[in-house]
Formats: C-alpha cells, sequence, structure tokens
C-alpha cells in the first residue's frame, strides 16, 4: 500500500473529550467476547467493548494502556476508532473507588432476584470494578 | 441634603459591590470558556454515536420488513398518557433570568399537558426548590420516597396529583460526569420500556455559543429520527439581551462566536458509516440495542453541559450589568457629593463676607 509505515491510527474517544489520537503498530482490544489485536491491513470489523484494557503497542511514546469500560470499536485497514464510556490511564485509576464499585455490584448482583436486566446491570458493574482492578494492580 | 460624609461611605460600599461584582464576572468568564471547552469536546462522541446508530438502523432491519412495525421499544411511539420532563435548571442564583426563564418555559409545557400525568426530574438547585414546592413528591405504596432510585424492588405508584416530582439530582451540575447521567438516562430509558411513561421531555438553556442561546423543550423519547433534535417549543434571547451578552463577552475576553468545528464534525460523520461490509462480532441488532440507550444519555449530557455554559454566561452578564451600574451609582454619587461641598463653601464664603458686610 502507499502507506509505509504499516502503523495504524488509534483514536480513544470518550463522552468528554478526545483522550488519545495517535499511530501505532498494533492495537489490543477488549472485545466483549475476548481480547482480540488489530494490525495494519485488518479487515472492517465493528465490535462491542467490554471491560478492560486497551494496548497500544509501538507507538510513537512506546506501549500505551487505557482501562475502558464498555465501548465501541470500529476497525478500518489503516484506522481504529474507539468510543468508550470512560477510559483511564492505569495511574488515574482510584482502586479505591473500583473496590467500592465492586462490594456495590455484588450487592446489585444478591438483589437482582429473576430479572435478568438487573442481572446483567449488576454484571456490568462487576466487570467493570474488577477490571479496573486488575489493570491497576498490573501497573504496581 | 445629606452631608459629605455620609456620601463618601456610600461612595465606599458602592465601590466595593462593585468590586465583588466584577470578580465574579471574571470568574464567571473563565468558568463559561471552560464549560465551553468541554462541549465542544464532547461533540466528536455523540456525532459518532449518532452516525453508527444510522447506519446501523438500516443494517439491523429495525422495522420490521414484512408489517413495517418496529422492533425497538425506544423508537416505539404511543400516545402520551403519562410523561417525564426534565427541568436543568442552575445550581445558584446571580445569573439574571437564567433560571426563571427555564422555569417559566417548565410550567408553560405542564399547562399544556394539563390532561396527561406529568412526573418530574429537576436537575439542578434553583428548578429543584422551586418545582418542590409547587408539586407534591412522589409516594409509594409499601417503599419510601428515598428508595425509588434504586430500581432492585419495584414498588407500586401510588399517584395523588397529576403534576408530581419524581425525583432529583443535587450536585450533578457541580461536577458533571457521564456516569451519573448514564444512571439517570438509563433509568429513563428502562421506564420508557416498562411503559411507565410514554414520552420524555427535557426543558433547558441551549447554549451553541455566547450569541446563540435559546431556551428549548426537546422531546428525547421516544426516538424519532436518530441526530435530529426534536424541538418541542422554544424561546429565542431578545435582541436587547443579545447584544448585552456580546459586550459582557468582549469586555470579558470570551469569544462570543462558535469555534469551527466543522473539520471535526466531518471526520466524526464517517464513524462506522463506510461503504465497506463490515464483520460483526455482536448481530447488529444487538448492538443497536445496546446503544441506543446511551444516546439517550448522550442528549442529556449535552443538554448539561450547554446549560452549565449558559449559566455561566448568564451569570457574566449579570455581573456584568451590575458593575456598569454600580459604577454608573458612583460617578452619580461623586457628583452629588462634590455638589454638596461645593453648596458648603459657597454658603461658608456667604457667611465670612456677610459677616464682614456687617461690622
Amino acid at each position: 500500500m502507499a502507506d509505509t509505515t504499516n502503523q495504524l491510527r488509534v483514536r480513544l474517544v470518550t463522552p468528554e473529550r478526545i483522550l488519545a489520537d495517535l499511530m501505532a503498530d498494533a492495537v489490543e482490544l477488549p472485545a466483549k467476547s475476548g481480547y482480540l489485536e488489530v494490525l495494519y491491513g485488518h479487515a472492517p470489523l465493528l465490535a462491542e467493548l467490554g471491560a478492560g484494557d486497551v494496548t497500544l503497542h509501538g507507538g510513537v511514546a512506546g506501549e500505551q494502556r487505557f482501562n475502558v469500560a464498555w465501548g465501541f470499536v470500529e476497525v478500518l485497514p489503516e484506522r481504529v476508532t474507539i468510543l468508550a464510556d470512560s477510559a483511564l490511564k492505569p495511574e488515574e485509576i482510584d482502586t479505591a473507588l473500583a473496590q467500592q464499585k465492586l462490594e456495590q455490584g455484588h450487592k446489585l448482583w444478591n438483589e437482582a432476584g429473576d430479572d435478568p436486566a438487573k442481572y446483567e446491570h449488576a454484571n456490568d458493574v462487576i466487570d467493570k470494578a474488577e477490571a479496573r482492578l486488575a489493570s491497576a494492580a498490573r501497573k504496581a | 441634603m445629606a452631608n459629605v460624609l455620609d456620601l463618601r461611605r456610600r461612595i465606599r460600599s458602592v465601590k466595593n459591590t462593585r468590586q465583588i461584582t466584577k470578580a465574579m464576572k471574571m470568574v464567571s468568564a473563565a468558568r463559561l470558556r471552560r464549560a465551553q471547552e468541554r462541549a465542544i469536546s464532547g461533540r466528536p462522541y455523540a456525532q459518532m454515536l449518532v452516525s453508527i446508530l444510522e447506519s446501523l438502523r438500516h443494517r439491523a432491519e429495525v422495522y420490521d420488513p414484512a408489517s413495517g412495525e418496529c422492533r425497538h421499544p425506544l423508537l416505539q411511539t404511543r400516545p402520551e398518557k403519562n410523561v417525564l420532563l426534565v427541568i436543568i435548571t442552575g445550581d445558584k442564583g446571580f445569573a439574571g433570568a437564567f433560571n426563571a426563564n427555564i422555569v417559566k418555559a417548565a410550567f408553560q409545557f405542564l399547562d399544556q399537558h394539563k390532561e396527561s400525568g406529568i412526573d418530574i426530574e429537576a436537575i439542578g438547585r434553583k428548578g429543584r426548590d422551586l418545582v418542590r414546592r409547587r408539586y407534591p413528591i412522589v409516594s409509594y405504596l409499601e417503599a419510601d420516597a428515598e428508595e425509588h432510585d434504586t430500581p432492585s424492588s419495584s414498588p407500586i405508584r401510588n399517584r395523588t396529583a397529576p403534576i408530581e416530582v419524581i425525583g432529583d439530582h443535587p450536585g450533578m451540575l457541580q461536577e458533571l460526569l457521564f456516569d451519573r447521567v448514564d444512571d439517570l438516562g438509563r433509568s429513563i430509558s428502562e421506564r420508557y420500556i416498562h411503559e411507565e411513561i410514554d414520552a420524555a421531555y427535557v426543558v433547558y438553556n441551549e447554549f451553541k455559543s455566547v450569541l446563540a442561546q435559546r431556551v428549548v423543550v426537546e422531546k428525547i423519547l421516544p426516538i424519532i429520527e436518530i441526530g435530529k433534535p426534536q424541538i418541542a417549543a422554544s424561546v429565542e434571547m431578545e435582541l436587547e439581551e443579545r447584544e448585552r451578552l456580546g459586550e459582557a463577552a468582549l469586555s470579558a475576553g470570551v469569544s462570543p462566536l462558535q469555534p469551527d468545528m466543522a473539520e471535526l464534525d466531518e471526520e466524526a460523520k464517517k464513524f462506522g458509516t463506510s461503504e465497506v461490509d463490515y464483520i460483526y462480532e455482536d448481530p447488529p441488532e444487538e448492538l443497536f440495542r445496546r446503544l441506543l440507550p446511551r444516546y439517550v444519555t448522550t442528549l442529556l449530557f449535552h443538554a448539561m453541559l450547554e446549560s452549565v455554559a449558559g449559566e455561566h454566561a448568564a451569570r457574566m452578564t449579570a455581573m456584568d450589568s451590575a458593575t456598569n451600574n454600580a459604577s454608573d451609582m458612583i460617578d452619580s454619587y461623586t457628583l452629588i457629593m462634590n455638589r454638596v461641598r461645593q453648596a458648603k463653601i459657597t454658603n461658608e464664603i456667604i457667611e465670612i463676607v456677610s459677616g464682614a458686610a456687617a461690622l
């Protein structure tokens, strides 16, 4: 292809701002059904993201990690755009808050009863908190 | 006539007031600038969400091809028997007619929808206080009122009045976090899906730029067309008000015009709409279902961001006027004071002269 660098343009967009807009060799994404890695020239793809870490490999600034919670990604051959509800750098994570959220999630889960929607919501909260904690722990 | 000392004291006090209003104006101007930036930096996300939903809508066959029926509950329209009204005002006063205008628009809306049951969600302290004084707070048969926001138990609603206050969110505007707005947005979507409400409206101060503001009533549910705001009613600013805003913005060093966003918007519009066949990790229907409530949240979030910016702009203008008025007052008092002083001197000279003449 015309672009000899074989790099992807990765953009991470949250409701509040465009958090990152940079070039990288590869991106790891926490899709809902498991992690996937995207390289230059990937086939177009739309996927929902679960809670987890987005990792950029081989960027100018080296490896970069962002913790995201529930989002949406569009992959095009030379571009990856991530819409995330929230995205944090590992050092920005408030572990106490995440712990608190985790407990709240467990509480919701216990109270969910037979309602599948509540159950789903509780699981969402738990996953999000666990991913945050894991991401913070990996940095330490 | 007042004596010189009195006048001097009064001038000093007005000067102090002017200092305060001036400081408040500068603070509001700084906050306005920040709020404006936030509103703008949130735009790409909203735009991308709109384009992806738009493109999914075609692929996901939201409308049943055979019967033309709508498959997603948030898109279905029903006769408006129960309506939710979200009122977004400011938390604080000293902002001119900002809060009053919004509340006025809200009451107008309530007047027009007398025949339906209305629930009110108040965001912002000023509006909440006013609304709570007028209408009863919602009551439930078994659970107490504080628990209504936890959807874990579904208490039976005990409607006593046609208009009731269903919830308020103190402090939501102070630190505007997407997470919190998301909770509210989700709960509104859920209420719509469970047919507790048949439509949802938001009253807020729309803020496109300092000079392009208006109070609008926007319908957020059901969604008729994605990406097109459904304005049910709007009150434009008066020309005079606009001029004042422009002057205040100029003197505080805030650009009154909207920054150019065309390029970013163009880019965002392309999101998810390429002319290629995407691989879908999840079925498009599923994606659409999960994304739609988020769209409702984004609408609310932006309404709040704009409202906050509008509040600061209104306060800045009000404080600019107050500063000008204080200056005028100081001028007129100084004039009076000088006159009184001169009169006194003239008097004294007359006394001396007539005293000398009498000798």
